[in-house]
Formats: C-alpha cells, sequence, structure tokens
C-alpha cells in the first residue's frame, strides 16, 4: 500500500488532479490560489524528480511506468505547468466550481498522458483529458454549448476507443506496453493495423485535416477562459504523441502540410475572431505534424513549446476585449486601441511571435522546421513559406488588426483587469526572452546534437523571414487600401463539418427511426408470445383477471425456471 | 466456563435470545437503545472472534456437545469471520443511526417490532454465515428472509408499494430457499450428510446425475437469493420502499452474506474435483455477472428515483463479486471477497446519506436532492464521497476494489473482463455524476414540494454515517487490513476446494 502511496505522490499529475479536486470542496473566493499553489507544488515535485523512470507498477504481470521524464516529455511537461499558471492567473477570481477543477484536472490529465511511460497509462490520462475538458465547453451552461460538448466529447471518446484498439492489437503483436516508437508500416512496407487505430486517434486529437472540425465546432463556444485552456492540451497531447510514436513518419509530412495550408483560407473570411484562432490552431499543429514527418523532432517539440506561449497570448488579449466588450466578431470590433493599449501592445507581441519575427520566440522555433523542410522537399518547404505568410495574414495581422484598429467600433471599453494583464504581461515576456535569449529553450530540446548545430540567427535566417513577412504585409496592405481583402462581415462559414452535421444527422434521424420501428415490431412479437406463455403458466394457478397483476412476479419466476433449466442441461453435458 | 471455548456460538446465540425481549419493552426510545446495545455486544464479539481465528486458525463449535457430521458443527474459519464482523458492524452503524428515521416513517407503536425484526435479521445473516451445517444454513437463511419480508413491508406507512415489493419479494425468496432446499435433499440423497466439510469428503470422486441436479438448483437457489442477474428482479423495489434504515442494512449485508454462501458452496463443499463447476464458472457465473455490471448498471442511469439507482447499482456490483468469484483463482476469490466487504462499506453509507434526505425532505427522489450542498452539506459530502467510492477512484476502498479485480483478471488471463471492468465503472460515473451534478450544481428548490430548510440530518444519523465514510477511506489507504485477510481466506478456500 506505501507503494500505491508512493505512486501517487510522485507524479506531479496527480498533485495537480487534487489541487483540483480540492477548489470542489474549499470555498470559491480560495480557488485561484489554491490552483496555483498545487500547480506550484507539482511544478517543484517536477524538478525534484529530475529526468528518470518513476511509478513503476507491475499490473497484470507487466511492468508499467506511470511517470517517465525525458527530454522530450520534460519539455512538455515544463511548458503545461507555464500554461496552467498563466490561465489561473488570467481567470484569477473565477467562481465557477465546474470550471475551476477543470482548469487544473484537464491539464493534469494531459501531463499525465505526456509523461506515461506505458500506454495504459497513456490511455487512462487519454480518456480523463477528454472527460474534463468537455466540462469546459459546457461551461457556459447553454444548450448550443451542450450539444456541441456533446458532440466534441463523442468524437474524443472515439479517439480514446481507437487507441485503446490499437493497444491491445500491438500488445498481441510486440507483448509489451511500453510507449516507444511504433511506426506505421512493418518490415514488408504494409501498413499495420494496430499502428493505424493509434495513427488515427492521434490524428483525431491532433486535429488532423477532415477530421479537424471538433476544434471549431467546440472550443469557440466555450468561456472567454475556458477556451485558451482547451486550445493548449488537447492538441499538444495528441503532438507529443505523434513524436513518440511515428517520429520520422513520411505520411506525416504531407498530413502536415495540408493542416498548414487549409485552414487559413477559412480563418480569412471568418468573421468571429475566436473561430480564426482556432483556425489558427490547426495551422500551428500543422507545422508541427509536419515537422514530426520530417524528422525535425527539436522543431516539433519546440514549436509546441512556443506555440503554447504565443498563440495562448494572442488568445487571452482576444479574450480579455471579448471580456471588455462581449463580443468576438470582427464587425462588432474595432477601434480598442484607444482605451485598452495594454492589451493591444501585448497582442501586437503574440501577433509578432506567432508570426516569427526576428526577435520573437516564433522565430527561433519556426527556423528548425523550415531549415528541415528545405532539406526535404522543394514543394514542401515552398509549402511551409507560403503558410507562414498565411500566419501573418490571419494571425498575425487580421486579429490585432481587426480587433484594435480597422473601422472605429465606438467601443470604448476600460483596458484588462489586472489578473489578464498580468497573465499576458508574462507571456509576453516569454515571447521576447525566449526570442532574444533562447538558450533556457534550448537546453529542453530533446535532440541536443541538432541544437548545437542550429543557429536562429544567421543571417540567411533573418533575410529569408523578413522577405516573407514583408512582402505578406505589404500584400495585405495593397489588399485592404484597395479593398480587395475579404470585407469583415457577419456570417457563419460551413466547414466540411456541414457534411456529417445536416446530410449526415438526417441519415442518422431516418437509420434510427428505421430502427425504432423495427425494433418495435420485433418486440411486440417477442412480448405476444411471451404473454401466450405466461397465460398458460398462469392459467393453472389463478383467475385469469390477475395476470396483470401477478406478471412481475411471474416474470421473475421464469427467469428462475429458464436459469434452472440452463445450467441442469449445462450439467447434462458437462 | 471458558469464554473463548463458547466464543463461536456468541454472535448467534446473543442476539438470538435477546431480540424477543423487544418486543417487551416499553414504545419509543427503549427498544432503540436495546437493539443498539445488542447489536454492538454481538459486534464485539465478531471482533474477538476474528482475532482468534486470524491467530489461531479454524474454530469448531459443537453445539449442544454433538460431534459432527451428526450434531450441528459451527465452524469459523477468515472467510466467515470477515463476513461475520462486516455484518454485526455494519448493523453496529445503522441501529444507532436509525432511531431518527424510524422515528419518522414507522408507526409508534409498531417500534418494538421493527428493532426486533431487524434484530432477528441480523442473527439470521450471523447463523448463515457462521455455520458448518448445510441444512443450518437454510434454516438461518428463512429467519433471516422472514423478517427481512416484514422490514420491508413496514415502509407501507410511507408509500403502499411497499406491500407489493415485500410481497413479490416473499415469493421470489420462498422460490429460492426452496430450490435451495431441493438441491440440500438432493446432496443428502446422495450423501448422507448434511455437514458441509464431510459433505465435500464423501461427494469427492462420486459423479452423479443426483449430485449435479443438486448443484444446479443451489446455484440457481443462492443466485436468486443474491440477485444474480437476470434474478434481480425483485430487489430494486424491495430496496426501495423498505424503510430507509432497513435499505442500509439490507444493501450493506443481505446479498454479501448470499455471495459467501455461494462461495462456500462452490469451493467448501463442492471444490474443483466436481467436474461440473468448471463449466459453472465459465457458462453460468463469468456471463452474468458481466450482464449484470453492464444491464443493471445502464438501468441505475436513468432512474428519477435515487434510492432505486442505488438499487440497481448493488445489482451490477454484485456482477462485480461473480465476476472475481468465476476466475476460481486465489486472486479472483480473495477480489471478490474484498469487494464484498468494500461494497457493504460505501452502499450503507450511501444508503443512510439517502435516509438523511428523506428525514429532511420527505422523499427521495432525484429532485429533492436539487442544491443539496447548500441546504445539507455534510449529507452530501457523504454521498459524494461513498459515490467516488462506487465509482473506484484512488484513495477510497473502491479502488482497490477495482484493483484487486482488476488484477485477477489480467492474471487469470481474462483480458476483455479487464476492460469491460473499467467500462462499467464509467457508468457509475455517468449514475453518480448525474446525482453530483444536481446536489452541486443546481439551485435549492424555492417552491413545491421539495423545499429544504437549511439544516442538515441530526448528529445521531450524521456520526454513524461519517464513521462509514471514513471507513471507505481509511480501508482505501491502508488495504492491509481487508487485502490482506481477504487473500489468506481465499487462499484456504481455495486448499480445501483441492486447487493445484
Amino acid at each position: 500500500m506505501a507503494a500505491l502511496l508512493d505512486l501517487l505522490i510522485n507524479n506531479p499529475a496527480i498533485i495537480l488532479t487534487i489541487g483540483a479536486a480540492v477548489t470542489l470542496v474549499a470555498p470559491r473566493h480560495l480557488a485561484s490560489p489554491i490552483l496555483l499553489v498545487f500547480t506550484a507544488a507539482s511544478a517543484v515535485k517536477l524538478y525534484s524528480l529530475g529526468l528518470g523512470e518513476y511509478g513503476a507498477i507491475t499490473l497484470f504481470g507487466e511492468q508499467l511506468t506511470t511517470v517517465r521524464l525525458d527530454m522530450t516529455s520534460r519539455l512538455f511537461a515544463v511548458v503545461f505547468h507555464i500554461a496552467a499558471a498563466l490561465n489561473i492567473i488570467y481567470g484569477w477570481g473565477t467562481r465557477d466550481r465546474g470550471q475551476n477543477f477543470a482548469t487544473l484536472a484537464y491539464p493534469a490529465a494531459a501531463l499525465g498522458g505526456v509523461m506515461a511511460g506505458d500506454l495504459i497509462t497513456l490511455f487512462i490520462w487519454w480518456e480523463i483529458a477528454a472527460i474534463t475538458s468537455v466540462l469546459l465547453v459546457w461551461a457556459p451552461g447553454t444548450r448550443a454549448t451542450y450539444i456541441s460538448g456533446m458532440r466534441y466529447l463523442s468524437i474524443q471518446i472515439l479517439s480514446g476507443v481507437l487507441l485503446l484498439a490499437g493497444i491491445v492489437l500491438l500488445y498481441r503483436e510486440t507483448n509489451s506496453f511500453v510507449f516507444a516508437e511504433i511506426g506505421l508500416r512493418d518490415a514488408d512496407g504494409a501498413i499495420k493495423l494496430s499502428a493505424l487505430f493509434m495513427f488515427i486517434a492521434f490524428g483525431i486529437k491532433a486535429a488532423f485535416p477532415l477530421l479537424h472540425n471538433w476544434v471549431q465546432d467546440a472550443y469557440p463556444k466555450s468561456t472567454i477562459n475556458g477556451t485558451i485552456i482547451l486550445s493548449i492540451f488537447t492538441t499538444k497531447l495528441a503532438v507529443y504523441s505523434l513524436v513518440r510514436g511515428f517520429p520520422g513518419q513520411t505520411e506525416l509530412v504531407y498530413i502536415g502540410a495540408v493542416m498548414t495550408i487549409f485552414p487559413i483560407f477559412f480563418a480569412l473570411i471568418e468573421n468571429d475572431l475566436r473561430k480564426v484562432l482556432t483556425y489558427s490552431i490547426n495551422n500551428q499543429v500543422g507545422f508541427m505534424v509536419c515537422a514530426i514527418g520530417l524528422g525535425a523532432i527539436n522543431g516539433a517539440v519546440g514549436y509546441a513549446f512556443g506555440n503554447i506561449i504565443f498563440e495562448g497570448l494572442l488568445f487571452m488579449a482576444l479574450g480579455a476585449a471579448m471580456y471588455r466588450t462581449g463580443t468576438s466578431k470582427a464587425t462588432e470590433l474595432g477601434g480598442l486601441y484607444k482605451t485598452m493599449p495594454m492589451t493591444m501592445v501585448l497582442c501586437i507581441i503574440g501577433a509578432l511571435s506567432i508570426s516569427a519575427f526576428p526577435g520573437t520566440l516564433g522565430f527561433v522555433v519556426k527556423g528548425m522546421i523550415i531549415e528541415g523542410a528545405a532539406g526535404f522537399n522543394l514543394w514542401i518547404w515552398l509549402t511551409l513559406l507560403f503558410a507562414s505568410a498565411g500566419v501573418l495574414e490571419h494571425a498575425g495581422i487580421k486579429i490585432p488588426y481587426f480587433t484594435f484598429f480597422a473601422h472605429d467600433s465606438g467601443k470604448r471599453p476600460k483596458d484588462a483587469p489586472l489578473g489578464m494583464l498580468v497573465a499576458m504581461v508574462l507571456g509576453a515576456a516569454m515571447c521576447l526572452g525566449f526570442g532574444v535569449y533562447p538558450d533556457p529553450l534550448y537546453a529542453l530540446l530533446p535532440d541536443q546534437e541538432a541544437v548545437a548545430k542550429y543557429h536562429a540567427y544567421s543571417a540567411y535566417h533573418i533575410v529569408e523571414q523578413l522577405q516573407l513577412l514583408l512582402w505578406a504585409v505589404l500584400a495585405f496592405a495593397v489588399l485592404v487600401l484597395c479593398k480587395w481583402y475579404p470585407a469583415e462581415v457577419p456570417s457563419t462559414n460551413l466547414d466540411t463539418d456541414w457534411l456529417y452535421r445536416v446530410p449526415g444527422r438526417s441519415f442518422i434521424t431516418w437509420a434510427s427511426g428505421a430502427s425504432r420501428a423495427t425494433w418495435i415490431s420485433l418486440w411486440g412479437i417477442f412480448t405476444g408470445r411471451l404473454q401466450a406463455v405466461m397465460a398458460r403458466i398462469y392459467s393453472v394457478h389463478g383467475p385469469e383477471g390477475q395476470m396483470s397483476r401477478s406478471w412481475p412476479i411471474g416474470f421473475m419466476a421464469l427467469w428462475t425456471a429458464i436459469l434452472l433449466a440452463f445450467v441442469l442441461v449445462l450439467s447434462l453435458r458437462a | 466456563m471458558n469464554m473463548i471455548a463458547q466464543l463461536p456460538v456468541l454472535p448467534v446465540i446473543v442476539p438470538l435470545v435477546l431480540a424477543p425481549i423487544t418486543l417487551l419493552l416499553p414504545k419509543g426510545r427503549a427498544p432503540h437503545l436495546y437493539a443498539t446495545f445488542v447489536s454492538w455486544a454481538t459486534f464485539a464479539a465478531c471482533i474477538f472472534l476474528l482475532r482468534e481465528v486470524a491467530e489461531a486458525g479454524v474454530l469448531s463449535y459443537h453445539l449442544g456437545d454433538w460431534a459432527p457430521p451428526l450434531g450441528i458443527e459451527y465452524r469459523v474459519d477468515l472467510a466467515n469471520a470477515l463476513v461475520l464482523v462486516l455484518v454485526s458492524g455494519i448493523a453496529a452503524v445503522v441501529f444507532p443511526f436509525a432511531y431518527r428515521s424510524v422515528q419518522l416513517e414507522i408507526d409508534k407503536h409498531q417500534s418494538p417490532f421493527f428493532y426486533g425484526a431487524l434484530l432477528i435479521c441480523m442473527t439470521g445473516l450471523l447463523g448463515v454465515t457462521i455455520t458448518g451445517d448445510a441444512f443450518n444454513v437454510f434454516v438461518f437463511l428463512e429467519i433471516s428472509s422472514l423478517s427481512t419480508y416484514a422490514l420491508i413491508a413496514m415502509g407501507a406507512r410511507r408509500d403502499r408499494r411497499a406491500l407489493t415489493a415485500s410481497f413479490n419479494y416473499l415469493v421470489m425468496g420462498t422460490i429460492g430457499a426452496t430450490f435451495f432446499v431441493i438441491g440440500i435433499g438432493l446432496l443428502y440423497q446422495a450423501t448422507g450428510t448434511l455437514n458441509m466439510a464431510d459433505l465435500h469428503d464423501r461427494l469427492a470422486g462420486q459423479n452423479s446425475r443426483v449430485i449435479d441436479a443438486g448443484f444446479a438448483f443451489i446455484l440457481v437457489g443462492i443466485g436468486l437469493k443474491l440477485a444474480m442477474f437476470p434474478m434481480h428482479l425483485w430487489l430494486p423495489n424491495a430496496y426501495t420502499y423498505a424503510p430507509s434504515a432497513v435499505s442500509a442494512f439490507l444493501a450493506a449485508t443481505a446479498t454479501k452474506v448470499a455471495v459467501y454462501v455461494l462461495i462456500r458452496f462452490l469451493f467448501t463443499v463442492f471444490g474443483f474435483d466436481f467436474a461440473f463447476l468448471g463449466a459453472a464458472f465459465t457458462w453460468v457465473l463469468l456471463p452474468l455477472g458481466l450482464a449484470g455490471m453492464f444491464v443493471a448498471s445502464l438501468v441505475a442511469v436513468f432512474q428519477e428515483d435515487v434510492k432505486r439507482m442505488l438499487a440497481y447499482s448493488s445489482v451490477g456490483q454484485i456482477g462485480y463479486m461473480l465476476l472475481g468469484l468465476s476466475f476460481a483463482t486465489v486472486e479472483g476469490v480473495s477480489a471478490s471477497l474484498v469487494h464484498v466487504v468494500n461494497h457493504a462499506l460505501m452502499k450503507g453509507a450511501l444508503f443512510m446519506a439517502v435516509a438523511c434526505v428523506v428525514l429532511r425532505a420527505g422523499s427521495h427522489s432525484i429532485h429533492a436532492f436539487a442544491g443539496l450542498s447548500k441546504r445539507m452539506p455534510y449529507t452530501t459530502w457523504a454521498f459524494l464521497i461513498s459515490g467516488l467510492s462506487l465509482i473506484g477512484v484512488p484513495l477510497t476502498v473502491g479502488f482497490v476494489s477495482k484493483w484487486y479485480l482488476l488484477t485477477a483478471a489480467f492474471a487469470a488471463g481474462h483480458w476483455y473482463a479487464g476492460f469491460l471492468i473499467v467500462a462499467s465503472s464509467l457508468i457509475a460515473l455517468l449514475y453518480i455524476g448525474r446525482v453530483a451534478e444536481v446536489m452541486l450544481l443546481r439551485e435549492p428548490a424555492t417552491e413545491g414540494k421539495y423545499v429544504i430548510a437549511k439544516q442538515d440530518a441530526p448528529l445521531s444519523m450524521l456520526i454513524p454515517m461519517w464513521i462509514l465514510v471514513a471507513a471507505n477511506i481509511y480501508f482505501g489507504v491502508n488495504t492491509d487490513l481487508t487485502g490482506d485477510l481477504a487473500r489468506r481466506a481465499a487462499e484456504a478456500l481455495m486448499l480445501t476446494a483441492g486447487a493445484g
């Protein structure tokens, strides 16, 4: 039992989970301090553990490793702690118990997932992440969010089921639960079914193209703080799983390339700026997926680290504007720079960073990916460059421009509240700090050999990136001046999820109607027969009028008789 | 007189002799205090007995000095000592708890009968557990069942449906008992003995249709008593309409004792020499256990009545115990025994919490639970913690149970069963989560019949309930006691069954 206790205490993810649980009981006004204290405690535990494997347990004869800290998982663990802390500060004083619980329980699950040394542990945290995160989707408590949350949950659970199927199949092949490189193909080049299941499970959470709709469906519907938290963990857990399971898998290069491109177009015409940012998540994860396929592991995990910070900063800045004005629609925002200057500056820092301007975190981490792509294939390299320009358009310019400048909405809100400002300042400080002095980040990267060879601020990198950015800025300016830029119009844009939401739903409605009718008719036949049988049994024992009243007992007795008959027949055969 | 030598008979003889005196006491407080005292004395005797057995090994007591196999033998080993402590322990908590609840739910002039019947019920359950004589099991089973029928019917003051529930249970219980006694009769015909140990010796090597049929009758008879799916239909109504305190006591003890009897007959009386045993595990207990885990749990999800939900959940939880048994390994049987104890702790606490709500809100509908955390925080948290335990959250006994079960499932090579255990725990999360959501997040009713004043249950109810909740956590952290005892008990059982 002491071993079990040790297992629970020596796991940062459990510490966070306990913290989340405490907020359910503690007075509401203490929730935020409690969350922060437990995050700090967990961070201290993470630091004191150091690299290595902990929490080994033997389950069904297999050694499981509940906590595995190597260079890769530690980097994710560190950035998850940073993100969790920033989110808590940003949402300081939140009183909704469900939301406070999820604020830490959900990151805890993602953390547990990245630290899992075996597939069983991964699966458990994978499902907990799904369940805890849906609380955030539901947080606003409206019918629309409830339905959206159910859609979200079913897709996340589907991912978990696929993962489980993959794990079971893989175990039959390898007799091991260790979470190591899986590889999509076997020695003959044929696709392994087990790996395919897991690949799709990871792909759902990473929002691969056509599996991505749940992101836009669920994330923008949450609360301000909820959307920020959601945007961080699920997709990054998937990125980590892909890094661990499928590094250098060539298919990922093409999937990632598509992921970087297609959200750009949706993002450009989207009016709801929060939705624009959710498309940006797809695009950003695309860069990471591409890097995993290229085998540029440093690029993938480094970019995940950076993205969590600068994308989070953008979400926070937009959230602050939304908190003050009550809307995130481009048509209803604009001109806020006059009264929200701090938020505006911080938002622009995030925008510069996501666009990879030199001197920011984005520049440092993006270089690692583009460099890898150049050595792979000209087309992929060009695609990524084009996508980078697209990032600048939709995330780097569109978000700050339409929120703080563009046409004056006439709104004159106060600047962001203190908690939000503190979180954003910390985020912005990291964007700039790591941009100028990236060595601490480098020290965390898994492939130290590659780090030694990598120079972010080479003349070539800077010139290449500046050319790209300046031309893209020029393009934006020209488009806006000539009024060719897609105007902000209040509209709902249909994504491919329309396919399963409209024709798909009518099909399901039809199918469920048909199956219900079949079931009812079959049931009618069955109960008709059964009633006849019961009537015969009861004609001996009592007046027929009482049959309906004694039906339940008769029914029970019948079951007993059936079972006895079954056991007797079985004993005859044995 | 040497007390230690007489110890094995005390848990039965003390309440059996003292119970009728309850009827002579003045109505009101006196029967309650008296019955509480008797239950504590019995509990103390059981604790001594467990300590004695844990140190000295199996105790055999010859009733009236008639030597077995002719005389009745009380035979106490670890397995039944554990169940004895469980039953008397739950009784020792439920009796003090019952007073306020009974005051509300039962006519004052019935109170001596109520406490007397409850004592007799406890006696019957203890007798079933302690005896080493197959026919004696039937006698005590009837003693406990008859008093149970009366106790459930006493719920009629609040809800007339208690009468039909009790009647249904009467019919079904009688069928079960009849099957059981037919089975015993067949075994007696084949062997000429009723003593369990003696039966085991004489059955060895025998292989006849009579014994097979006897086995089938006994399995189905006990299966009915322990509410094995699909013979569980009597249970939900019985538990729902019984007086709250009775539900708490029965849910924690009655089916558990039946599970114990099943274990005793399968392993001690029949044993692995009996050719048909393996088929019964594979084709009856395993599939029905799994089916119960899912069907009953799913039904529980859709219940509007919290007591009924808990009752269906009990049927599902019995599925876990049957599953553990069906592995027919030391791990499986010990997991089953551990769950017998642990499930009693959690279900006892849960039903007690419902009793507290009934006391204040006058209903066990889920609507009465709306915003309960603001009205009755201590009751709410008792329900939540035991609910988490039911789901199997770490640091609670539920987790320990699931852990042992999972380990047993995988050790026995039943992969899919392991995953099904996890899946059905998720269903438990659903039905407990539903109540949790109503209690924590809804606003309390401001009009209509579910309005509750901001006043928690009285201390006489809170203290016993929280003792059980604390036990849920204590035995969840410190598993040495239950885990170790259950394992030793299972090893002894398997040894007599002739494993290996």
